[in-house]
Order: C-alpha cells, then sequence, then structure tokens
C-alpha cells in the first residue's frame, strides 16, 4: 500500500485536474518564490483556525495577529525545506485549493475560506483516520506544520507552560 | 547568545583552514592525501587519526558551521539549520519522520549524548550471518576504551531528571531492570536542550573534539558543500565532484549555481551517514554486483506513549536520556519478535505540538498538560528477521536520496508490544492518563482500559506515529563480497581507494543508539587505515 502513495499523490492530482477539466496552466501553485501562496495561504489558515480552534486567541483581533505570525513562520519553514519537499508541498496546497482536489481529497463542500472551524475540523478528521494513504499524508503535512510552526514562536510558549531558553 | 567561550570560533582565528558557506569560496581543484566525506562521528574520528598520521586532509560537509556562540535552544533556528530537511526528513511514503544531523560535527552535534557500546549479541549475529570474525567483543573493546576516554564517555552521576526517573520507578515497580545511560559529556550543565547543539561546549561532539584536533593538524574543512560524485575508473575512484551551496538560510538546502569543485586525493573516506552515503555511490554509479547497495537500512523504529502526572514533570529540563531498559530485548531470540529498548526522550514545544495528535479541544487538552507531560519512546531492533530486513536508498529524480522503508506487519506488531510495555509502566509510575501516540488512540485512565484499547487498535502505518533518529546500513560490512558493501577492513569491495567509516557499514541495526558503535567501530577502521596510507600507528587516545 505504501509504496503506491507518491503515484498516488500524481494520481490525485491527476483527477483533480481532470475533474475540472483543466490543463497545466490551470493549476495555481500552492508555494511561491519559496512561500507560501495566496491560495496556500487560504489554505492554511482555515486549516489553523481548526487544528488550533481552542489554542487561538479568542477575540478577533488577536486571533487575526496570531494567525498573520503563525502563517509568516509557516513560510520561514517552507524556505527551509529542500526542494523537492516544497514542490510536493506545493502539489498539496494546489489540489487543495482547487474545488474539485478539495472535494476530493478532503470531503469539505465549502471553500476553505467560507468553512467553520467545526466543518473543517470533521474534514481533517475523515482524512486522519482514511484508509486512503494520500489522505493520512495530507493531515499529516497540515497539522504537523500548522501545530509546529505555531509553537515555535516564545508568544505561543506561555500557554504550554514553558519558561523558554535560559540565558547563558 | 551563549557568553561562553567557543572553541570553533576561536580556532577560526587561530587560522583553521575553513571554507564555503560564509568562509572563503573553495577553490575549483584541490589536492590532498585524503577527503572524507561528511564531519559527523565517522567522519571526525577518522579526521583525528588521519592527521595525526601525518596525511592532508579535507573535509567535506553539506552542513555549515555552527558553534557555542550560535547554539540559542531554539527550536525554531536549530531544526533548519542542523537538521537535514529541516528535521522533517521522511521515508518515501512519509510515514516515518527521520531527526538526523545536517551540519558540522553531524549528528554528534545534536544528538542527546547516549552511549552504549555495540551491544554482544548483535556482534554474534554480524560474525554468524555476515562472516565478520573480527567483529567481537574482545577485538572491539581497546578501541571502544579509547573512543570512550577521548570523548569522555562515562557514567552520568547527577540524578535522572523527572522524566527519566518516571522510567526508572515505573520499571522497578514491575520489576524491570533499568540502568542508567552513560554520555559522552565534560562539565555537562544539565541543561536539557543536547537537541539544538550544546550552548556550553559540554557535550564532546565531533565539533568540539576530533574535528578541532584535525584543523589544528592542518585539516581543510569545506562548509556548505555538497559531495555529488565519485569519478571511477579501473576500480579506483579518480576524483570527487562537489558544489558549493547557498549562503543564505533561506537556500542553504539549495545549489546555487555554482562551478563543481574537483577534489583529487589518494583516498577517499566516505562518512555521510547511512542515507547520504549510498547515494554518493548511487550517483556514482559504483559497481554492486550482488544489488547491496542502499539496500538493508534500518531505522530502528521508534513508537512513543505520552502520559500526563500530576506532579510536573518538565521534560525540556535536564540531561535527556539518562536510564534505559533493554528487558524487551533480552527477554526474546535476537531473531525471534522484535524487541525494543526503552528510553525517556526530552520534550521542546515545537516538537511537542507537532506530535501532540488531534485537533480542538482534544488537543488543547493535551498542550496544556506540557509541564507534567512524559513520554517513553520505544526503539525497535530492525534487522535480525526477514520481516525487518530494512529499507532502500533511491534517488529522486533531482539525485536527492530517498529511503523507501516498508512498516511491516512484523515491525508493527513490535510497535503493539512496545505501547502496551510503556504504558503499563507509564501507570505504574502514577500516570494520571496516558496516551499512545496513535491517532485512533485517546487518553486512558487506567492500565486495564488502556491495555484493552491497544490491543484492538489497528497497528499500521501513518495511524500510528512512528519517527526514527538512528539510521544505519545501506553499505554493509560483510567477511565475503556477495554479503555486503564493504569489506572489514573498511575499505569498498570493488573500488580500492574508497573507505566507507559511518553507520551505513552496520549490516543490521545496534540495538543501542549508535553514536559509541560508530566511534569504536571507525576507530579500528580508521587507525589501519592511517597505518596503511602513513605507515604510521596512530592512536586515538
Amino acid at each position: 500500500m505504501r509504496r503506491r502513495s507518491l503515484l498516488q499523490i500524481s494520481a490525485t492530482t491527476a483527477v483533480a485536474l481532470a475533474l475540472v477539466g483543466g490543463t497545466a496552466a490551470w493549476i495555481r501553485p500552492g508555494l511561491e518564490g519559496g512561500a507560501l501562496s495566496s491560495l496556500g495561504r487560504k489554505v492554511f489558515r482555515s486549516v489553523a483556525t481548526a487544528v488550533l480552534q481552542k489554542t487561538l486567541p479568542a477575540q478577533d483581533g488577536a486571533r487575526e495577529i496570531a494567525l498573520e505570525g503563525l502563517l509568516s513562520r509557516i513560510d520561514a519553514l517552507v524556505g527551509a525545506l529542500p526542494q523537492h519537499a516544497q514542490s510536493e508541498l506545493s502539489q498539496l496546497l494546489s489540489v487543495l485549493g482547487n474545488p474539485a482536489g478539495r472535494l476530493g481529497l478532503t470531503g469539505l463542500g465549502t471553500d476553505w475560506a467560507d468553512a467553520s472551524p467545526d466543518e473543517v475540523q470533521v474534514a481533517l478528521q475523515r482524512m486522519r483516520v482514511s484508509g486512503l494513504t494520500v489522505r493520512q499524508q495530507a493531515y499529516a503535512a497540515l497539522h504537523d506544520i500548522t501545530a509546529g510552526a505555531y509553537f515555535s514562536a516564545p508568544s505561543s510558549w506561555s500557554m504550554l507552560g514553558y519558561p523558554g531558553p535560559l540565558i547563558i | 547568545m551563549s557568553q561562553l567561550k567557543d572553541p570553533v570560533r576561536e580556532g577560526i582565528q587561530r587560522g583553521w583552514k575553513v571554507m564555503g558557506g560564509p568562509f572563503a569560496a573553495v577553490p575549483e581543484n584541490i589536492t590532498c592525501d585524503v577527503a572524507i566525506i561528511g564531519s559527523g562521528a565517522g567522519a571526525g574520528i577518522t579526521a583525528e587519526l588521519l592527521t595525526k598520521a601525518g596525511l592532508q586532509v579535507v573535509i567535506i560537509e553539506e552542513g555549515p558551521l555552527k558553534s557555542s556562540s550560535d547554539f540559542n535552544q531554539k527550536e525554531s533556528e536549530a531544526y533548519p539549520q542542523l537538521y537535514q530537511e529541516s528535521a522533517a526528513r521522511k521515508t518515501e511514503d512519509k510515514a516515518i519522520n527521520i531527526l538526523q544531523g545536517r551540519c558540522v560535527g553531524g549528528s554528534t552535534t545534536v544528538n542527546w549524548t547516549s552511549s552504549f557500546r555495540t551491544p554482544e549479541s548483535t556482534l554474534a549475529f554480524w560474525q554468524d550471518r555476515f562472516d565478520l570474525k573480527t567483529y567481537t567483543v574482545d577485538a572491539l573493546s581497546p578501541y571502544f576504551e579509547q573512543a570512550e576516554r577521548r570523548l569522555n564517555i562515562g557514567p552520568w552521576l547527577t540524578p535522572p531528571n523527572e522524566n527519566n526517573d518516571l522510567l526508572r520507578r515505573g520499571a522497578a515497580k514491575l520489576g524491570i531492570p533499568a540502568q542508567a545511560i552513560a554520555r559522552n559529556v565534560k562539565g555537562c550543565w544539565n541543561l536539557g536542550s543536547c537537541g539544538m547543539g550544546c550552548p556550553t561546549n559540554a557535550k564532546q561532539s565531533m565539533l568540539v573534539t576530533t574535528l578541532p584536533a584535525a584543523l589544528d593538524k592542518g585539516a581543510q574543512l569545506l562548509t556548505q558543500t555538497r559531495a555529488e560524485q565519485f569519478e571511477l575508473r579501473n576500480g579506483r575512484v579518480t576524483a570527487l565532484f562537489c558544489r558549493s551551496l547557498g549562503v543564505k538560510s533561506a537556500d542553504a538546502q539549495h545549489l546555487n549555481g555554482s562551478n563543481a569543485i574537483k577534489i583529487v586525493a589518494k583516498h577517499y573516506v566516505l562518512a555521510g551517514g547511512a542515507i547520504n552515503s549510498p547515494a554518493v555511490l548511487l550517483r556514482s554509479g559504483a559497481p554492486d554486483p550482488h544489488g547491496r547497495l542502499g539496500k538493508r537500512t534500518f531505522l530502528h523504529p521508534v513508537v512513543m506513549s505520552s502520559a500526563v502526572f500530576e506532579q510536573k514533570v518538565e521534560a525540556w529540563s535536564g540531561a535527556p536520556q539518562t536510564i534505559y531498559t533493554d528487558h524487551f530485548l533480552e527477554t526474546q531470540a535476537i531473531d525471534g519478535p522484535i524487541g525494543y529498548k526503552l528510553e525517556a526522550p526530552p520534550l521542546h514545544p515545537l516538537i511537542f505540538a507537532s506530535t501532540v495528535p488531534g485537533m480542538g479541544q482534544s488537543q488543547y487538552d493535551l498542550l496544556k498538560a506540557f509541564p507534567h507531560s512524559h513520554t517513553l519512546l520505544a526503539l525497535m531492533r530492525d534487522g535480525f528477521h526477514e520481516g525487518a530486513s530494512g529499507g532502500q536508498v533511491k534517488l529522486r529524480g533531482d539525485n536527492s536520496p530517498v529511503l523507501d522503508y516498508a512498516l511491516t506487519d512484523f515491525i508493527m506488531d513490535g510497535g503493539r508490544r512496545a505501547l502496551l510495555s510503556m504504558m503499563e509502566i507509564q501507570f505504574a509510575a502514577g500516570a494520571l492518563q496516558v496516551l499512545p501516540l496513535h491517532e485512533m488512540a485517546k487518553p486512558y485512565t487506567a492500565w486495564s482500559q488502556a491495555r484493552d484499547a491497544v490491543n484492538a487498535l489497528p497497528m499500521k502505518p501513518f495511524l500510528t506515529k512512528v519517527v526514527s533518529a538512528h539510521v544505519m546500513g545501506g553499505c554493509g560490512l560483510a567477511g565475503s563480497e556477495s554479503l555486503g558493501v564493504t569489506r572489514p577492513d573498511g575499505v569498498h569491495w570493488q573500488l580500492e581507494n574508497l573507505s566507507i567509516h559511518d553507520g551505513s557499514l552496520f549490516p543490521t541495526s545496534i540495538g543501542a543508539n549508535p553514536q559509541l558503535s560508530v566511534y569504536g567501530a571507525v576507530n579500528r577502521l580508521a587507525q589501519g587505515l592511517a597505518k596503511k596510507l602513513s605507515g604510521q600507528a596512530v592512536v586515538l587516545a
């Protein structure tokens, strides 16, 4: 099952493109210049509000600042990835950002920007325990990048009760 | 930034020959006696011994030169700077995340200092199955002793932190023997940030021991320089082609289009670690008449169980991994159902948060319990049974390496037993709740509940969180040509002036954290090589 997985990503991309009747020209990349594209930002913003639903600040203003900070940390994280990993992530976000791809891979019928955190959580949970490797791979990438990047910043550490590095 | 003395920056001031990255540009042609690819455990030991023998050595490292002044205990800086693929290197299907160093000093710069000699049972298996008659406890013992002296490896006398003491107490309650782990430290501050580079230079990694010794004796260090491929002719390496990588951190992973660097040496030592070393040979089209190259690559696949205690654990604080138990390795035959070693890893925010499963409220509750969280890990001993015959290093279209590793039912059966063992120990130590790291598990509050639940879980890749910090094999040692890539003296079976001196030598996994196994084995190989090339006998310590 595992050996097929990479092929499956490509196959999913192909299926998604076939569904929208697209050609290569229709593909919007998930990353541009080693950082999230506007499409990539839209996907990760929605995923983050779902994954970190109870962790993000409750007030709109503070949550917005936290989300912006998170997206810039994801940019930094992505920029440090090797080219092959950037390409795969870009491809994944490209599929997720396409309505047919999103529906096929996540089952989410609503656009990322309009979906509620609860709806996105339901979709992510389906991917998490899916029997399809490609859905599990996508879930793991979205979950781990979101949570890891959020807690890479000192501003997030008080919630964890982590005092931070010692001055030496 | 650390205010302590930085022996690496002092060495650069003294005139060490360091090039590449932010240092002087690497010339397009270099000649030397020995070119060493990599700067980790095997490369460091080799570099010290060969320079001691008066040989002209060039060390080629694709990662950057960072040292104690740079090590600020921040994961967000350490992972992209010091680890392969930003600490997110994965197996081909992405079911296993691999932590592997990529900096001067290699994984020794970022490891957790756990030091074990190669277990006798592992060596016996190599003698028996791989015709390695000289790999005995007695024959290797003097080489381990020297490495231990050189790197200050010894008992850690400070009491274990709570994270480790929970393993000791829980195991004791169940009558399971647990012991202290020897560490390669000198004047350790007990900070717990080993994985982000030691800010006090207490860890006796290659960065502060063998590499400075080699550089003081005139070795050249090429940083941020990737070894691409050998030129081969008539059973010999005739040149090594390298390329400079970008200087800025943002493009440090990428080639910047620089010209090729050609290094011509009398002898070449490949020590880039057990994914990159086979990859250099694959890119070079090295002879592989028996189809062994890159095969039998092992990971010690790791499963984990996380627990919450009433008291604070603060698993980020204090020396990591100071207690272990081999009970579950020793209670069954080495070639029977897969055995596992238990240890208690340190926890820091980024790695903890990306490992905490799930979303929303359940994730938040686990995150909030961080100061009270304790995790055990089980290293599974792969390579001793046909159900765990390892993975295969391959090349992607861009020639970068990737490891294809199958988590077989045989391995995942071990994963289930390991989760059960760890949970039982955690409950015995007084855990309020235990969560095996599996996407379908929940926090359990009683051992019987946890046991029944884990017995019913589908132990499948992806559902089960599996990681690795130990990559071994792929250029396996063997006493006869058909069984491996490398001869017992470390020389490639088909290329007479190429030695392999790193964890890729091991014909199975070690069954213990492998750094001291690399030091000991390579110490012997490098002493032999020094003698052969220079006529001089040298010792490490």
